[in-house]
């Protein structure tokens, strides 16, 4: 199968080598790595920049910072992932319907989501957080909520631009009922926008929580993550600044990536390349 | 006309929802004001007394209410935390952040939009792929990351700049100015990398368009066709999404302004959500939302200056 | 032409390629004309045969657009002498460009800049060529408005162009390319996206400029019928390549090579149903035997019956999106269409003919009147009656892009009303649907294809296979053919006819080509502003023409006959006024005369 030509650029192949990569070392790491190399700590070594020893150098308790940083790709990935998957969950179901349904419905929903809107996500994710309690999965729920209204809107505007397609209208004068019509016809040409801007949302609920967890209000210890990592990093920034810039650059390489990717992956899919006349 | 009087309408209703989920949000954390007031360990008929007189085991709805019309008065409350009203509070903390938000705004704006209208120029020759590869990096590192670097480069390496702090430009602009500039900068520099991207798009568009094969049929050249002719037609999208993104700016000012102890409305608001401060958070995260709201009721109004397409219609 | 005249454009050999994905793709492959100063000459071909990009290459405006010159010379007689424009360097071009060769465009819509004045977009160029004052340049550009005879010329200047209609703007689009009095005027496509009535306004009005300055056109499209109408000489490209070149006498009269034969086969041209009583399918080069003619059954009997269908879609506006207005797009129309008969329903845009066949599917809700299918109800029906019903009718869209579901098969397609109706289970159903594309003549591979592996008239033929899945009694055609290349469209009238001749099927054929219609209807119907103004037979309404609308609507369309020009040099027709009414606004019922049996004509006046 030949890869879309969109691929083919030095973006595409970058951004999936990048994603790949770091979706490996998500998933096996920590099968890989024991745990204790990243837990043990060598006091004698504490803050010491790169060496043969440490490659990318230990932070303040002498914990190895390359093995903490593989072992947090996990935690990073998942609970973007989940955050994403959650947001799909409720805002798919939500747009469709704005979509579909009415002008009534569509105006109530909108407007909901709209008000939603101005809230800004990281706002309102720190603000479910902190009420709900920070934890790992509170981080999961947090987010993907504050990332709903925004996906929830994009997958009505492409539900309300394909309703009004004439093949969704011979689907109907062919007998179609409402919910065929939905599930056969709407739903797979919206899924391509919808992946997109999953890919696009993943990379944002890695930086929100890496974000979150920088406040405290993220991922609490003993669980690792980079968001975590810096915040633990910020009192010894002039003495060791590859503290801050080791899981800075991990999160800064995997939301690269996902960019890299989505913006090859929205290139692949534009409907402007179907259709050869 | 009737265009701008309806989103005026849609604003206010806009603002009644914003404040109802604000309380709906803020109310569900377990433990409350009097509780916080006289500390977990303290004698629960006194907390029961205190409940009762702070009006906290009426309905939500009444609690809600009573919110409201307090804030239409001018009392919203007094902070926890900081144990002053809260209005005075938000006045100050909100110049604070308004500061730093315009400022990290117009340095965007002016770098972003000759970038973006550059590397449109010239498609998938060198100065696009630069541009867009810059671009790419600055979408892709977390703020408080460029915050970081800022910090390490001028505060610490070159000592150019105050790391922390905010003074108050009615004291002393210059300082308040030097204090402004770091937390500005990392702000702005990942909205700038995206308000190139997006303005580099939406010129490609325009620059497809047929009216410019015809200014160019015309005998025009090109710089003409591409900063009168183009240009006066992006105005309009790159300033709606500027607008959209002082929502985005207004989340990571909490992020910003805690690394540089920057005390605006993002630090007050992080100090309430960390202290469960909820009055204060019901106040900061209420102001927030509104002020976005209304950024984008002004971007809308614009539109309608700069579209002539609305204007008449 | 006399010999001793120097061409004012000698092009030699032009060859421009573009970059691919997989390597160049040959644009132009190898093209060599002249044209003479003063003559008009057409540059004819379907989509892809690098017409465009032969003018554009002329301008060297194809660079903007990814492609480049790679061989051959294009010579221009410039005031200062020939110059070989494949060569010249940009300062050169800058000159030339708006100034001694002007170009007009096809899409009118997106021609000018939405966010400048008329006046600011017209005086631009003439500042720039000129050196003309502020003043002197706005004084020349109402000069320039007066000459393409645009009504209120002083308010135009300060308009928007969102403010003009498709028609005004193309006039704007062609003062500014006569500004400075070019010496070559360069029309791609530019009449295709108008009505017909505007079509004839600014043929005429490009013939008169012509005469009057004395200019060259070298005129671009794929409309045979335009073509006859305005060439002096004609050039035929296909595929990049040069067919033939004649005057067009010659051309129409004596073709020589297969493709320009073909392609002047599947050329309908008006009047030459005139005496034949049915419609006749196309004669068309490889085709085996003549196809089959429908016959009308001896008695007709009705099968789809109309009765004052009125329309209305409401305008939202002001305070609270209240409905200020209401568009009146379908206005008390009442006909009849028998068993096995086709009626065209004609117009030009904003008249209401697709609305109209859309309320009669119920795609779009009918504000009152009836509608009954074989003497059923279809008004009334509720939305599970409704879908029965379509058993009995379906639609074929105009988009064949847009008709059909990207990522499904076509087979799953066109098999989807077998089982929604429960036509067919189980292997039938898989029989039937390549029964189905066998009767389209497709080929049963195609079948596991999915839509973007097809062309435009192989799409349309599917669209058409699925309409004949649930075997209904009545199609309605919404411009079927419209968005296909001439040759396509013939072939697929032809299967219409052929599907109507087997099994007896009824056509509602919309569309605003006089000349197709003129070949497969039986009956036809005039729309103008949302009501139906003239109905008869095809005989009585073309060659007797009552209305005033009908008849000039019939003297604007274009015969593709270089022998019978009607296209002259001042040609005027009333603007056609939108259907927009204010609120409460009732208007009068329709009333008819009967000039001739089954000949109707409007009595109301509609403008």
């Amino acid at each position: 199968m030949k890869l879309p030509a969109a691929f083919r650029t030095s973006k595409g192949l970058l951004g999936t080598a990048l994603v790949l990569v770091i979706l490996l070392i998500a998933v096996f790491a920590p099968m890989v790595i024991p745990v204790d190399w990243t837990t043990k700590m060598d006091m004698r070594a504490r803050l010491s920049p790169p060496t043969w020893a440490h490659p990318l150098g230990t932070d303040q308790l002498g914990r190895d910072l390359m093995y903490r940083v593989l072992l947090g790709a996990r935690t990073s990935i998942v609970i973007a992932s989940s955050a994403v998957l959650m947001s799909i969950v409720i805002g798919l179901p939500l747009g469709l319907i704005s979509g579909y349904a009415g002008r009534t419905t569509d105006n109530v929903l909108m407007r909901l989501v709209d008000t939603l809107l101005a809230f800004p996500a990281l706002l309102l994710a720190l603000t479910i957080s902190a009420v709900l309690g920070p934890n790992l999965q509170n981080t999961i729920i947090a987010i993907g909520i504050a990332f709903t209204p925004f996906l929830a809107r994009i997958i009505r505007g492409e539900a309300l631009r394909v309703a009004q397609m004439p093949y969704v209208e011979a689907a109907r004068t062919a007998g179609n009922s409402d919910l065929r019509l939905i599930l056969r016809h709407i739903l797979p040409n919206i899924m391509p926008a919808v992946i997109v801007q999953s890919t696009i949302s993943l990379a944002f609920a890695i930086l929100a929580e890496a974000g979150l967890s920088f406040l405290g209000l993220g991922t609490q210890p003993p669980d690792a993550s980079w968001g975590l990592m810096i915040q633990a990093s910020r009192d010894y920034l002039d003495r060791a600044p590859w503290t801050a810039l080791v899981p800075g650059a991990a999160v800064a390489l995997t939301v690269l990536g996902l960019n890299m990717f989505g913006d090859a992956l929205r290139d692949a899919l534009d409907p402007r390349s179907k259709g050869a006349s | 006309m009737s265009y701008i009087l309806n989103r005026i309408l849609s604003m206010l209703l806009t603002l009644f929802l914003i404040s109802a989920i604000t309380f709906a949000v803020t109310n569900i954390l377990p433990g409350d004001v009097a509780m916080m007031i006289m500390g977990t360990q303290s004698n629960p008929e006194a907390l029961a007394g205190l409940r009762e007189s702070l009006g906290l085991n009426d309905p939500l709805l009444v609690q809600y209410g009573r919110w409201i019309g307090g804030m239409l008065t001018g009392d919203w409350g007094t902070s926890l935390v900081f144990k002053e009203p809260i209005a005075p509070l938000l006045l100050q903390k909100m110049t604070a952040s308004g500061l730093i938000v315009l400022f990290s705004m117009s340095i965007a704006l002016i770098c972003a939009v000759p970038l973006g209208v550059w590397a449109a120029v010239h498609p998938n020759r060198w100065q696009d792929t630069a541009s867009s590869s810059a671009a790419l990096l600055g979408v892709s590192l977390p703020d408080f990351f460029w915050g970081i670097m800022m910090i390490l480069l001028f505060a610490r390496a070159l000592h150019w700049l105050p790391s922390s702090g905010f003074v108050d430009p009615g004291e002393d602009l210059l300082l308040a100015f030097r204090h402004a500039l770091l937390p500005s900068l990392a702000l702005g520099l990942g909205l700038m990398a995206h308000l190139t991207r997006m303005t580099r798009a939406t010129m490609t568009g325009i620059l497809n368009q047929e009216f410019i094969r015809v200014a160019r049929a015309k005998g025009l050249g090109e710089r003409t066709v591409v900063w009168r002719y183009g240009l006066a037609n992006a105005v309009g999208p790159v300033m709606t999404v500027a607008g959209l993104q002082v929502g985005y700016l207004f989340g990571s000012i909490i992020v910003i302004e805690s690394l540089f102890n920057y005390t605006g409305m993002g630090w007050l608001t992080y100090q309430a959500l960390l202290n469960r401060d909820i009055p204060l958070i019901q106040a900061s995260v209420f102001v927030i939302a509104a002020v976005v709201m209304l950024a984008n009721l002004i971007v809308d109004l614009l539109y309608v200056l700069v579209d002539p397409r609305i204007r008449l219609s | 032409m006399l010999d001793d005249v120097k061409p004012l454009v000698s092009i030699d050999n032009l060859r421009v390629e573009f970059q691919g994905e997989d390597g160049p793709i040959v644009g132009v492959e190898d093209v060599s004309f002249s044209i003479a100063p003063g003559e008009t000459v057409c540059v004819v071909g379907e989509s892809g045969s690098g017409k465009s990009v032969t003018s554009l290459s002329l301008m060297r405006l194809v660079e903007f657009g990814g492609g480049k010159i790679t061989g051959g010379k294009l010579e221009f007689a410039s005031a200062g002498g020939v110059i070989d424009v494949a060569h010249a360097d940009d300062d050169t071009m800058r000159a030339i460009r708006g100034n001694e060769i002007g170009m007009i465009f096809q899409e009118p819509m997106t021609s000018l800049n939405p966010v400048f004045t008329v006046e600011r977009q017209m005086t631009d160029g003439l500042r720039m060529h000129l050196g003309l004052s502020a003043e002197a340049a706005s004084a020349r550009a109402l000069e320039l408005l007066k000459q393409v005879r645009i009504p209120e010329p002083e308010r135009r200047l300060k308009q928007y162009p969102h403010e003009l209609s498709g028609g005004m703007r193309q006039r704007v689009v062609i003062a500014m390319a006569m500004a400075c009095e070019p010496r070559l005027l360069i029309a791609d496509e530019p009449t295709t996206a108008l009505d017909v009535t505007i079509q004839a306004e600014i043929l005429s009005l490009i013939n008169r400029l012509k005469r009057e300055t004395g200019m060259a056109v070298l005129f671009i499209t794929h409309d045979m019928a335009v073509v006859a109408q305005v060439a002096d000489r004609v050039v035929v490209m296909c595929r990049g390549n040069l067919v033939e070149e004649g005057a067009v006498e010659e051309i129409f009269e004596n073709p020589k090579q297969d493709y320009t034969r073909a392609l002047l086969a599947a050329v309908p041209r008006l009047g030459e149903m005139r005496g034949k009583p049915a419609p006749e399918p196309m004669r068309l080069i490889g085709d085996d035997a003549a196809a089959p003619a429908p016959v009308l059954p001896d008695k007709p009997e009705p099968l789809l019956e109309v009765s004052n269908l009125t329309t209305r879609y409401p305008v939202k506006g002001g305070l609270f999106r209240r409905t200020v207005a209401n568009v009146h797009a379908v206005e008390d129309v009442s006909f009849t269409i028998n068993k096995g008969e086709t009626l065209a329903l004609v117009g030009e845009s904003g008249c209401g003919k697709s609305s109209c066949g859309r309320s009669i599917l119920r795609l779009s809700e009918p504000t009152s009147g009836a509608v009954q299918l074989d003497k059923r109800d279809i008004i009334g029906l509720g939305e599970r009656d409704l879908r029965r019903a379509w058993r009995d009718m379906q639609m074929v869209f105009q988009d064949p892009f847009a008709s059909l579901n990207p990522y499904m098969r076509l087979r799953d397609q066109v098999a989807e009303p077998l089982r929604n109706f429960d036509l067919a289970r189980g292997s039938e159903v898989e029989d039937r649907v390549a029964g189905l594309f066998d009767r389209v003549h497709l080929p049963r591979s195609f079948m596991s294809r999915f839509p973007h592996e097809l062309s435009g008239g192989q799409r349309q033929r599917v669209a058409i296979a699925r309409a004949l899945a649930v075997r209904p009694k009545l199609i309605i055609a919404d411009e079927a053919v419209s968005a296909l290349d001439v040759s396509v469209q013939a072939q697929v009238l032809n299967l219409m006819m052929e599907l109507q001749a087997e099994l007896g099927i009824s056509f509602l054929f919309i569309s605003h080509d006089m000349a197709v219609v003129e070949r497969v209807s039986h009956r036809v119907g005039v729309m103008y502003r949302g009501r139906l103004v003239e109905i008869g037979t095809r005989a009585q309404v073309f060659e007797n023409a009552q209305h005033s609308y009908t008849k000039s609507l019939m003297s604007a369309v274009p015969i593709a006959d270089p022998t019978r020009r009607t296209i002259g040099e001042e040609m005027n027709f009333r603007p056609i006024p939108s259907p927009l009414f204010p609120l409460g606004h009732e208007p009068d019922p329709s009333e008819y005369t009967e000039v001739a049996p089954g000949h109707l004509v409007l009595k109301n006046t509609v403008s």
